[in-house]
C-alpha cells in the first residue's frame, strides 16, 4: 500500500505546492513591482513544469524522477534570482522555457538517431573547432576567455563541449577493442582530453578544467583495462597542477584566498568573504526572502547563488539543494547500472558525474571548503548557456534511463 | 559482481562522500564558525541590522544612566553622558571606528541579538527585535567620579571593589579620552605617546614592587622549617648582585611582621630564595598571576615566569616584586580582596545584570570563586601584618581614624627610571567592605607617600557613601 501511494503524482503535486507558495512569497516581497506580467509568467512557469512532467510520464518509459529533481532545483533558483533582480528573473523564466523545450528535442533526437557510438572523430573534431573559435573570436569576462557573441546572444562553447566530451569518452570505450589494436591506441583518449584541458587552461577556465578532468578520471577508472594509464593520468595532472600554481598567477590567487581570504578582504578575498558573511548571517532558517543582503556579494546571481539561498532561506534549504544533487547523481548511477547498452551506460555515468562534480566544485567553493573556481550550479544559477546545456544533458540522461531496444547489441553484453 | 559494476559503485560511493562532506562542512561552519564570522566588522549586514535596533542603555549600580541611544532620523544615535569618565569601561560604538569596551563585549546583549539557535531564529522572524537590553553595572557613579578626580593629572590606574562579592565599584585608567568627541580627536588620541586607549587597570602590566611581598610572606609562613628571624644590614648580596633596602637603611633584627611593616627588601629577597621559585610560583598561580582573569572586559595576563630557569638573583628580585614579575592593577586589587576574603579568589564582576526592555532581569553575574588563593590562617596572619603596616609602618598615610585599615605600599623600579607608586589595601580589616589597588605610573615617588593617601580617600568615601 505504501508503495502505491508514493507514485509520481505525489512529488509532482508537492512541487506545484512549493512553487505556488514561492510565488506568494515573491508577491509579498515585491508588492510594488508585482504586476500581471510577473504573476502571469510565474503561473506559466508552474504550468509548464507540471505539463512537461505529465507529458514525460506518457512518452517515456524511463526514470521520471530526474526531471522532477531538476525542476525542483530550478524552482529554488528562480525564486532567488527574481528576488535579486526581477528583470533577470523574467529572463531566466524564458531560459527555463527554452531549456525544457531543448530537453524534449534532445530526448527525441538522441532516441531516434542510431549510431551515436561510432562518431568518436566527429565529437573530437567539433570540440576542437569550438575551442579554436573561442580563442579566435571569444570575449573575456571575469578573467576567463570563454564567451562567444553571436548577434545579441552570448554563449559559452564549453557548456556544449562538456557533453561532447562525455560522448567522446563513451564512444571510445564502447569501441575500446577497435582502438586498442591500433598503434598507441591507448593514448588517443588521454591525448585528446589533455588537449581540451590545455585549451581550457589558456582560457583561464579552471573550474571547467576540474570538471573535465573529473569526468575523464572517473570513466577511465571504471573502463580502462590498462590500469597503469590511470596512474599516469593522476601523476601528470598533479605535476601540471603544481606547475600551473607556480606559472600562473590566477591559480595562485585561488589558492591564497582559499587558505586565508581574510588577509585579502579588501581585494581578492572580497568575494569569498562576502559569501561567508552571507551564509553565516543566514543561520539555520535564513533571514527570509527579501530580508537579507545577498546583493553585497558580487556575481551573486550566477556563481554565488548558493550563498544567497543560504542567507535568505537558511542552510536547511542549502542542505536541501545538496541532497537534491545527491539524489540526482544517485538516480543517474542507477540508470547507468540498469542500462544494457554500453554507450548509453557510459553517457549516463558521464552526465551524472558532470552534474555531481560541477555542483560540488561550486558549492564547496562558495563555502570555502575547497578553492573557489567560478562555475555555475546546474539548474540553479542564472545563465542561458548553463541552463540549456544542463537540460540537453538531462534529456540525454532521460533516453539512457529507458530500456533501449537496440537489436543485437543487447546480446553482446552481460559478460 | 562483475568488475565494471564494482568500480561504478566505488565511483558512486566517492560522489556520495563528496556531497555528505558538504553537508557536514556547512553544518560545522554554522555551528562553530558562523558566530565569529557574522560579527566580523567587515560584515556590512551588522551595521544595517544594528541601526534598526534601539541599543540598550548602560546604567550604574544605582540606576544612573551612563550611556543611551536615541532616534535621530532613520537611525539611532549613541550618547555618552560622562565624556572621559567611562572611556575604558563602556568604551564606544561608532560605525567608523568600530567598538571597544563593554559596547563590544556585550554588543549582542545591548542589541538583544541571541545566539543562532533555530528557536531564536524562528522567534525573531515572528517577533522582530527592535529594542536592546539595558546593562546594569556594579560601578558606583559617585565613587567612579571621585576616584578619577584623585588621579587627575597623573598617569596610572585605580581599582576599587567589594572584597566579599568582587563587584567593581570604580575603575579608572588615566590618561583617558572623551567618548563624545571621538571623531574630532581621533588622530590626536591615536598618536598620543601615553596611549590613552590602553585600559591600564585591566591591561597595564607593571612591576608590583613591595606590594608583591604579601605573596612572598605567605610563602614564608607556609614553610615550617624556615627561620623567620633575620638580621637586616641595609642590603643583601645574592650571587654577586646587591639588592638595597629603601635608602640603604638597615632594619636590624627583624621577624616576618617587622619586615613587612618596614618593607625590608633584604629580608624578603633572602627568605624568598630559601622558599624557592616553585613555592612562590604556586602561590602566584593561586592568585591568578600567569592566568587569564575571567572578566567582562579583556584582561592582560600578569606574569611571573617561575617555570623558566631563574637564577637566585632573579628569585630574590621577584620576591620583592621586581625583575621578571609584572602585574595588572586589577590583579593586585583581586589579591587585596582575597586576603580580605579569607584567602578565596573571586571572579571580578563589572556587569551586574542585563535587563530586558520590559524590565525583566534576563542575566545576572553571580559571585563565584575562581581560585583557592591561600588558606584562611595564612590569609588572616598576612591581614594582621598589613594592619600593622598601616598603623605604624610604611602605609600610615592610608590610616583612617577609628577604622582598622590593612594595606601594603610598593615603590617599583622600572626601565623608565621613575618608580611606580603602589598601594593595595582594604577596610575595615575585621569586616572588609572595600578593597582597593592604586598605581601611579612613573610618578617617581614612594607608594606610602602618594598612592596611600589616594587609597585612603577612596576607602573613606566608599565606606560613607556606598550602602
Amino acid at each position: 500500500m505504501f508503495k502505491k501511494r508514493i507514485n509520481y503524482k505525489v512529488p509532482r503535486n508537492l512541487l506545484v505546492l512549493f512553487e505556488l507558495l514561492a510565488l506568494f512569497l515573491i508577491f509579498i516581497y515585491d508588492k510594488d513591482n508585482f504586476d500581471k506580467y510577473t504573476f502571469g509568467s510565474g503561473i506559466a512557469l508552474i504550468f509548464m513544469i507540471y505539463i512537461s512532467s505529465f507529458i514525460l510520464l506518457r512518452i517515456s518509459t524511463g526514470d521520471n524522477y530526474i526531471f522532477l529533481i531538476a525542476t525542483m532545483l530550478i524552482s529554488i533558483g528562480i525564486i532567488m534570482i527574481y528576488r535579486i533582480d526581477p528583470a533577470l528573473g523574467m529572463k531566466q523564466v524564458i531560459w527555463i522555457g527554452m531549456g525544457i523545450f531543448l530537453f524534449f528535442i534532445s530526448y527525441f533526437i538522441v532516441k531516434k538517431i542510431k549510431g551515436w557510438k561510432d562518431w568518436t572523430l566527429l565529437y573530437g573534431g567539433v570540440s576542437i573547432a569550438l575551442f579554436v573559435i573561442t580563442l579566435l573570436f571569444g570575449t573575456r569576462t571575469k578573467g576567463s576567455l570563454n564567451w562567444i557573441n553571436i548577434g545579441r546572444f552570448r554563449f559559452q562553447p564549453t557548456e556544449i563541449i562538456k557533453i561532447l566530451l562525455i560522448f567522446l569518452i563513451a564512444s571510445y570505450y564502447t569501441n575500446y577493442e577497435k582502438y586498442k589494436e591500433k598503434r598507441f591506441g591507448s593514448y588517443y583518449l588521454i591525448g585528446i582530453v589533455y588537449l581540451f584541458i590545455g585549451f581550457l587552461f589558456v582560457q583561464k577556465d579552471l573550474g571547467t578544467v576540474l570538471i573535465f578532468y573529473s569526468i575523464f578520471l572517473a570513466l577511465q577508472f571504471i573502463y580502462e583495462e590498462d590500469r597503469k594509464l590511470i596512474l599516469y593520468n593522476v601523476l601528470f595532472f598533479l605535476v601540471s597542477g603544481v606547475a600551473g600554481y607556480f606559472m600562473f598567477s590566477h591559480v595562485r590567487v585561488r589558492f591564497e584566498t582559499w587558505i586565508n581570504p581574510w588577509k585579502y578582504i579588501d581585494n581578492k578575498g572580497y568575494q569569498i568573504t562576502q559569501s561567508l558573511f552571507a551564509i553565516a548571517t543566514g543561520g539555520f532558517f535564513g533571514t527570509g526572502i527579501g530580508l537579507g543582503h545577498p546583493d553585497f556579494i558580487p556575481e551573486v546571481h550566477t556563481d554565488f547563488i548558493f550563498s544567497a539561498i543560504c542567507e535568505e532561506m537558511g542552510i536547511f534549504t542549502g542542505i536541501g539543494v545538496i541532497m537534491l544533487f545527491l539524489i540526482l547523481v544517485y538516480r543517474g548511477f542507477k540508470i547507468a547500472i540498469n542500462q544494457d547498452d554500453k554507450f548509453f551506460k557510459i553517457v549516463a555515468l558521464g552526465i551524472s558525474i558532470l552534474f555531481g562534480i560541477q555542483s560540488f566544485i561550486i558549492l564547496g567553493g562558495v563555502l570555502k571548503m575547497i578553492p573557489l573556481t567560478g562555475i555555475t550550479i546546474p539548474f540553479v544559477s542564472y545563465g542561458g548557456s548553463s541552463m540549456l546545456s544542463s537540460f540537453i544533458a538531462l534529456g540525454i540522461l532521460q533516453v539512457a534511463s529507458e530500456d533501449l531496444d537496440l537489436g543485437e547489441e543487447k546480446y553482446e553484453q552481460g559478460t | 559482481m562483475n568488475k565494471e559494476l564494482k568500480r561504478t559503485l566505488i565511483v558512486l560511493a566517492g560522489m556520495c562522500i563528496l556531497f555528505v562532506s558538504l553537508v557536514v562542512y556547512i553544518s560545522y561552519f554554522q555551528v562553530f564558525k558562523a558566530e565569529a564570522i557574522k560579527n566580523n566588522s567587515y560584515n556590512k549586514r551588522l551595521w544595517i541590522n544594528e541601526e534598526k535596533i534601539l541599543r540598550g542603555s548602560i546604567i550604574d549600580r544605582n540606576g544612573k544612566i551612563l550611556a543611551y541611544s536615541e532616534k535621530s532620523g532613520d537611525t539611532y544615535k549613541r550618547f555618552y553622558n560622562y565624556g572621559n569618565l567611562y572611556s575604558h569601561i563602556i568604551g564606544y560604538s561608532y560605525r567608523e571606528y568600530g567598538k571597544v569596551g563593554l559596547e563590544l563585549e556585550y554588543n549582542n546583549t545591548l542589541l538583544n541579538i541571541n545566539e543562532a539557535t533555530p528557536f531564536h531564529e524562528l522567534k525573531n522572524i515572528v517577533i522582530p527585535n527592535t529594542e536592546g537590553n539595558t546593562l546594569k553595572l556594579t560601578i558606583d557613579h559617585h565613587l567612579q567620579e571621585y576616584s578619577r578626580n584623585l588621579l587627575k593629572g597623573k598617569k596610572g590606574a585605580i581599582v576599587a571593589m567589594d572584597p566579599k562579592t568582587a563587584e567593581i565599584y570604580s575603575m579608572v585608567s588615566l590618561p583617558d579620552f572623551n567618548l563624545s568627541n571621538l571623531k574630532e580627536e581621533w588622530n590626536a588620541i591615536v598618536e598620543d605617546e601615553n596611549s590613552p586607549f590602553l585600559n591600564r587597570a585591566t591591561s597595564g602590566l607593571y612591576a608590583p614592587g613591595s606590594t608583591f611581598k604579601v605573596l612572598t610572606a605567605m610563602g614564608i609562613l607556609e614553610d615550617p622549617e624556615l627561620n623567620k628571624q633575620y638580621e637586616c644590614k641595609g642590603s643583601t648580596t645574592i650571587d654577586g648582585y646587591t639588592l638595597e633596602d629603601y635608602g640603604g637603611k638597615a632594619h636590624g633584627n627583624v621577624n616576618l611582621e617587622e619586615a613587612l611593616v618596614k618593607s625590608c627588601n633584604s629580608y624578603f629577597a633572602d627568605k624568598g630564595v630559601l622558599v624557592g621559585k616553585n613555592k612562590l610560583g604556586e602561590i602566584a598561580d593561586n592568585f591568578m598571576i600567569n592566568k587569564k582573569i575571567p572578566f567582562d572586559l579583556p584582561t592582560a595576563k600578569s606574569t611571573f615566569p617561575y617555570k623558566e630557569s631563574l637564577g637566585k638573583t632573579d628569585i630574590g628580585a621577584a620576591s620583592i616584586g621586581q625583575g621578571k614579575v609584572l602585574v595588572t592593577p586589577l590583579n593586585m586589587a583581586l589579591i587585596a580582596s582575597s586576603i580580605a576574603n579569607k584567602g578565596e579568589v573571586l571572579q571580578p564582576i563589572l556587569v551586574k545584570e542585563a535587563i530586558s526592555p520590559g524590565g525583566k532581569v534576563i542575566k545576572t553575574n553571580h559571585t563565584k570563586k575562581i581560585s583557592e588563593g591561600v588558606d584562611i590562617f595564612a590569609a588572616n596572619e598576612v591581614k594582621n601584618m598589613m594592619v600593622e603596616v598601616v598603623r605604624r609602618g610604611t602605609g600610615t598615610n592610608a590610616g583612617i581614624k577609628n577604622i582598622r585599615v590593612a594595606g601594603k605600599t610598593g615603590t617599583a623600579e622600572n626601565p623608565s627610571g621613575k618608580s611606580h607608586a603602589w598601594f593595595i589595601g582594604f577596610a575595615p580589616a575585621d569586616d572588609p567592605q572595600i578593597a582597593v589597588a592604586v598605581v601611579l605610573e612613573e610618578d617617581g615617588t614612594t607608594g606610602g607617600k602618594t598612592a596611600a593617601p589616594i587609597a585612603r580617600n577612596i576607602m573613606i568615601e566608599a565606606l560613607n557613601t556606598i550602602k
